[in-house]
């Protein structure tokens, strides 16, 4: 463990945190892919857990660059990456994969790898957000020179987003009215850009509803009505709740959950309700706990964090991650209706987790300036 | 620093939003594992854990010689899921002409061109579930199960196998009316598949499983549940090789007559126990013969000449008549009232004594002595009837015994010529089964037994039920009755209607029945018969009793000894012919013969001593050795030892030794044997007692 810190620099308690969070997934993925590792792989339950963990130790690698990497490049960088996510997302939409009539996916041509542009534009997005907020600080409550260059980036970034993957484009929106509230801009702004946002919303569906698009209307609707209208939910939210149910206070332990085997792909955005059936609500309680802990230390990097883009960085990267965390959990508890957002971390999943790491890579990048700074400070006093 | 501090409390407020957020999912769950909680934790048991039934297998039936006539063999219904994720589209284009042909190869029953269409079809239209083949075999299943696509399983190649258990008769049609069946169909289950389907059905099975991975479902508990218990075993007294004659027999006659049906039952004189029963009628759709109907348990009909039996019963055992008693048949012509009694078969007789009335089946003689006898007191003759319980079912094992009418003076359709006309077997019905009875009693020297078909019924190999031969009437008359009725009886063969019949090997005793069928409407139809023939062999010390009915026969023959005369014959000749111990023995030869005692060759002593002593050929031993040799003498072989034993490199003699002995002794001493001739060894081209050069060439001329 020491000889993992000594070549990791930046919050431990982070470091801590993705390790316990690395290690629950591990758990949970191995105990769910029972049935595909029957199904494809001869029952050979192993398969994917040498697949996952080879695809976190490559998210750890990355997240290991990213912090070493000063965050101020990031601040550069970050115009760079809005302006090449913004014409990707346009490819996606229009020449992506096609997987249940939506084009999420992108395949990098050479290393023949699939990725989610949203996951790229999200990324890209917060770290502009958090650049143009720090910058523009002074004259934030300005219309022209404060709201708007705040205001652009991401309602074009979520409409393009939007038709192929409205839940993601509604929760990076939502994330960036926060970071807006946090980063001072005015409240009679952000309304607008609300109401502007659903103006822009309004009128891509009705877009969508003359083009191919016309089946993700359907589906939305679809999952919103079964929301409102079955107090039980679907087929996959039943499943999940019998899980939940079945937990009790400290789950059937390890490895034991039987709904994995009803559950639709129980390893990916419900993995959430496998981990209650074999660690309850206790173990509900810790993931919850992780996140929030977590945030508080992002947010504790922020009070100490001296450079405004930092403090914004981290605090953005954050909350966009535990937002999305708790908006998993709450369609798993049947809160909210089905989204198709993983549990950051912990989902079994490919390059959306690597864009995690990147993410709390880049955190981990501004607590090392910090604890840098506090060294500088420290031997300043000193002296 | 405002800026900072205005930040802090927004983030502050942020922050909290996110716990309460947390609280409230939290407090979700809480929610649905204890508000919720019973409800969802009660669909969660409907869904993984279930009781499957486990079928028992049904019990087999079993011939008396414990060969299977019915079973139940697993078959398998194969289905194909199209849309299994494991089947990749690239794969399955490439292969699927290898599958098909590997189907058309396997099944022979369509093109491989068919089966790929089909199977492309199926795809395109992703069905999940689509039917291949019904009711392939085991063997089949295995090789299908390493066809191409098929080979990886489920999953990855759609194949699923649903197990099913079918009921199969191994030896096809035979008595398969009486074996029966039980069908899922709504149809009337008849035979014992029916009537012993509780024994054979066993009770099923309860096990709690749960799904498992893979969609298959494993039991919770190795020891829990409820074990299926398996159909018992039914042993029939049916005898395969006398079934499968009297099927053919009856065929054979059905063919050759144009009959419309017929039934032929071979039953045990001493038990009661039926060897066969075999139905035949024409299937009109395919003009063919098949076992439609148990006409020989379910048809009662009017029997004719062959209830004359009954009729002689009564007159002998009340005393009215003697066989030597003299009667007028009135060359086969009567009246009674208006209605005329026509003798079957023309004899041309007048004046015959009561045995030789009963031979040549006068209607008129014998219906004139019933008159005479009872017509003052009819249901002093019906009660002879009743008592021979002609009037009522056997109560054989088999559903849909059909009861006799046998009426009675107060019936309203008594007539004035209902008694001349019933003493000759019309006015009445009764089944072929239930007449057998009578004809058996006789057979069974008065004891008459109750006819039955099942004999045991085993569990797991074990008897649990055993069924004993049943008698019905210990007496039916007194011994002289019963020495008269089987003087009668012998008397038909011997030089009566059935004199067909009569052959040097076995003797034969029953009575023919030519019986003119009644119209639907009443009145007898021009000239359709039933013919049938009811007796029992050997004569002396009857076995068998048979009885055979053949209905409307239609090629102008209709004598009951023409048409089912050759039925009785056929059966009886071989049943004769496979039971030694119904053959007289052979009386043991006495006479002493004088014969040349044979030539014994030189051979190995203990083989030598084997063989005379089994011939019987009186001998003495008189040296012993391992090798013997036979001295001329004109009384007894006498066995010396012979030189030549083995010596080690020493050539041994072998002359008069057979070819066998004498290879064995030259090639395991290393020489090389080239043969000359046969019969005993003359001759040796290197002399005995010469030293052996290994692998050295040595010629033995044989001769007799």
């Amino acid at each position: 463990m020491q000889a993992f810190f000594n070549i990791t620099k930046g919050d431990r308690f982070i470091w801590i945190i993705v390790i316990a969070l690395t290690l629950i997934s591990m758990l949970a993925v191995y105990s769910s892919t029972g049935s595909l590792a029957f199904k494809y792989q001869e029952g050979n339950t192993e398969y994917y857990l040498i697949k996952h963990f080879g695809i976190f130790a490559f998210g750890l690698l990355l997240m290991y660059f990213a912090h070493l990497v000063n965050y101020k490049f990031y601040s550069k960088i970050s115009l760079l990456l809005l302006l090449i996510s913004l014409p990707l997302l346009l490819i996606t939409l229009f020449f992506g994969v096609e997987i249940n009539d939506a084009r999420r996916w992108l395949t990098i041509p050479i290393v023949n790898m699939s990725f989610q542009t949203s996951d790229l534009a999200k990324l890209a997005l917060i770290m502009y957000m958090a650049r143009v907020l720090s910058k523009r600080q002074e004259k934030i409550k300005d219309f022209w020179k404060g709201f708007i260059p705040v205001m652009i980036p991401p309602v074009l970034t979520c409409a393009f987003i939007a038709p192929s993957n409205l839940s993601t484009a509604a929760i990076l929106f939502a994330t960036c009215l926060l970071l807006m509230f946090i980063g001072r801009v005015s409240m009679k702004y952000i309304f607008i850009t609300l109401g502007g946002g659903v103006l822009v919303l309004t009128f891509i569906i009705l877009i969508a509803l003359c083009t191919p698009f016309k089946a993700r209307v359907y589906t939305w609707q679809h999952r919103v009505e079964n929301f409102a209208n079955d107090p039980n939910g679907s087929y996959q939210v039943q499943q999940a709740k019998i899980a939940i149910a079945q937990g009790g206070v400290f789950g059937k332990g390890p490895g034991n959950s039987t709904q994995r085997n009803f559950l639709p792909s129980p390893y990916a955005d419900f993995i959430f309700s496998i981990i209650i059936e074999e660690y309850g609500l206790f173990g509900g309680f810790v993931i919850l706990l992780i996140y929030i802990l977590f945030l508080l230390r992002c947010i504790k990097l922020f009070v100490k964090c001296p450079g405004a883009f930092g403090a914004f960085l981290a605090v953005g990267l954050s909350f966009a991650l535990v937002i999305q965390a708790m908006i998993n959990m709450a369609v798993v508890t049947n809160l909210l209706p089905v989204t198709g957002v993983t549990l950051p971390l912990v989902s079994m999943g490919g390059t959306s987790l690597w864009f995690t790491s990147l993410a709390i890579g880049i955190i981990l990048s501004v607590s090392r300036f910090v604890e840098q700074n506090e060294k500088v400070e420290t031997t300043e006093e000193a002296s | 620093m405002g800026i900072k501090r205005d930040i802090y409390w927004r983030i502050a407020i942020a922050f909290i939003a996110m716990v309460i957020f947390a609280i409230i999912i939290l407090w979700k769950i809480f929610q649905i594992q204890y508000v919720e909680g019973d409800r969802w934790r009660a669909m969660a048991d409907s869904l993984t854990t279930r009781y499957i039934a486990i079928d028992a297998d049904r019990g087999n039936i079993y011939s008396s010689d414990n060969r299977l006539l019915a079973t139940s063999l697993p078959t398998f219904e194969i289905r194909f899921d199209s849309k299994t994720k494991g089947l990749e589209e690239e794969y399955f284009n490439v292969t699927v002409g290898k599958l098909a042909d590997s189907l058309a190869w396997l099944f022979r029953d369509r093109t491989s061109e068919n089966y790929r269409s089909e199977l492309i079809d199926a795809r395109k239209n992703s069905e999940g579930y689509h039917l291949l083949k019904r009711e392939i075999s085991y063997t089949q299943l295995q090789r299908l199960k390493n066809f191409p696509i098929f080979r990886d399983g489920q999953y990855k190649g759609g194949l699923i196998v649903k197990q099913k258990n079918k009921r199969t008769y191994p030896f096809k049609v035979l008595a398969n009316r009486t074996i029966g069946y039980v069908r899922d169909n709504g149809t009337k289950p008849v035979g014992l598949e029916a009537q012993f389907n509780d024994y054979l059905n066993g009770t099923k099975g309860k096990r709690l499983m749960q799904k498992v991975s893979g969609g298959n479902w494993m039991p919770v508990n190795d020891d829990e549940g409820l074990a299926p218990k398996n159909g018992k075993d039914i042993i029939t007294t049916i005898d395969v090789a006398i079934q499968d004659v009297a099927e053919h027999a009856l065929l054979k006659t059905l063919l050759k007559n144009k009959a419309n049906h017929g039934c032929v039952i071979v039953m045990d004189v001493k038990t009661g126990a039926i060897k066969a029963i075999a139905n035949l009628g024409i299937d009109k759709k395919d003009s063919t013969y098949k076992e439609l109907y148990n006409y020989a348990i379910g048809e009662a009909h009017e029997p004719g000449s062959t209830f004359k039996l009954a009729s002689m019963l009564a007159l002998f055992e009340d005393g009215y008549k003697k066989l030597t008693d003299t009667i007028n048949t009135e060359h086969g012509h009567k009246l009674y009232g208006k209605q005329v009694m026509k003798d079957a078969e023309e004899h041309g007789e007048s004046r015959v004594t009561v045995k030789k009335c009963f031979a040549i089946s006068s209607n008129v003689g014998i219906s004139s002595m019933i008159y005479q006898s009872y017509v003052n007191n009819p249901d002093k003759f019906l009660k002879h009837l009743r008592d021979l319980q002609l009037d009522q079912v056997v109560g054989i094992e088999i559903p849909g015994e059909q009861r006799p009418y046998i009426k009675n003076v107060k019936d309203k359709f008594w007539s004035g010529v209902s008694l001349p006309w019933m003493s000759v077997g019309y006015e009445l019905n009764i089944t072929p089964l239930r007449l057998l009875t009578l004809y058996n009693a006789v057979a069974n020297n008065g004891v008459m037994m109750k006819p039955y078909i099942v004999h045991l019924i085993q569990e797991y190999g074990q008897p649990t039920k055993e069924f004993i031969p049943i008698v019905l009437n210990p007496k039916i008359c007194s011994d002289a009755t019963l020495l008269s009725l089987k003087e009668i009886l012998n008397e038909v063969v011997i030089s009566g209607t059935a004199h067909n019949l009569f052959n040097p090997y076995y003797s034969v005793a029953g009575k023919t029945g030519t019986a003119q069928i009644t119209n639907v409407g009443g009145g007898y139809k021009d000239k359709v018969y039933q013919s049938s023939f009811y007796g029992y062999f050997p004569a002396d010390a009857p076995q068998y009793s048979i009885a055979i009915v053949i209905n409307a026969p239609s090629t102008g023959v209709y004598y009951g000894s023409a048409v089912a005369g050759p039925v009785f014959k056929e059966i009886a000749d071989n049943i004769f012919s496979t039971n030694l111990d119904m053959h007289p023995s052979i009386e043991k030869d006495t006479t002493s013969y004088n014969v040349t005692l044979p030539i014994v060759k030189t051979g190995f002593s203990s083989d030598l001593k084997y063989l005379v002593n089994n011939l019987r050929i009186p001998f003495a031993n008189v040296e012993e050795g391992t090798w013997l040799q036979q001295v001329v003498n004109k009384k007894k072989v006498e066995l010396i030892s012979s030189n030549k034993i083995v010596i080690a490199g020493v050539v041994p003699d072998v002359k008069g030794m057979g070819l066998r002995d004498a290879i064995y002794l030259l090639e395991s001493s290393g020489l090389q044997v080239k043969v000359d001739g046969k019969g005993v060894v003359k001759n040796q081209s290197l002399p005995a007692g010469t030293k052996i050069l290994k692998g050295a060439f040595i010629t033995i001329t044989l001769n007799t």
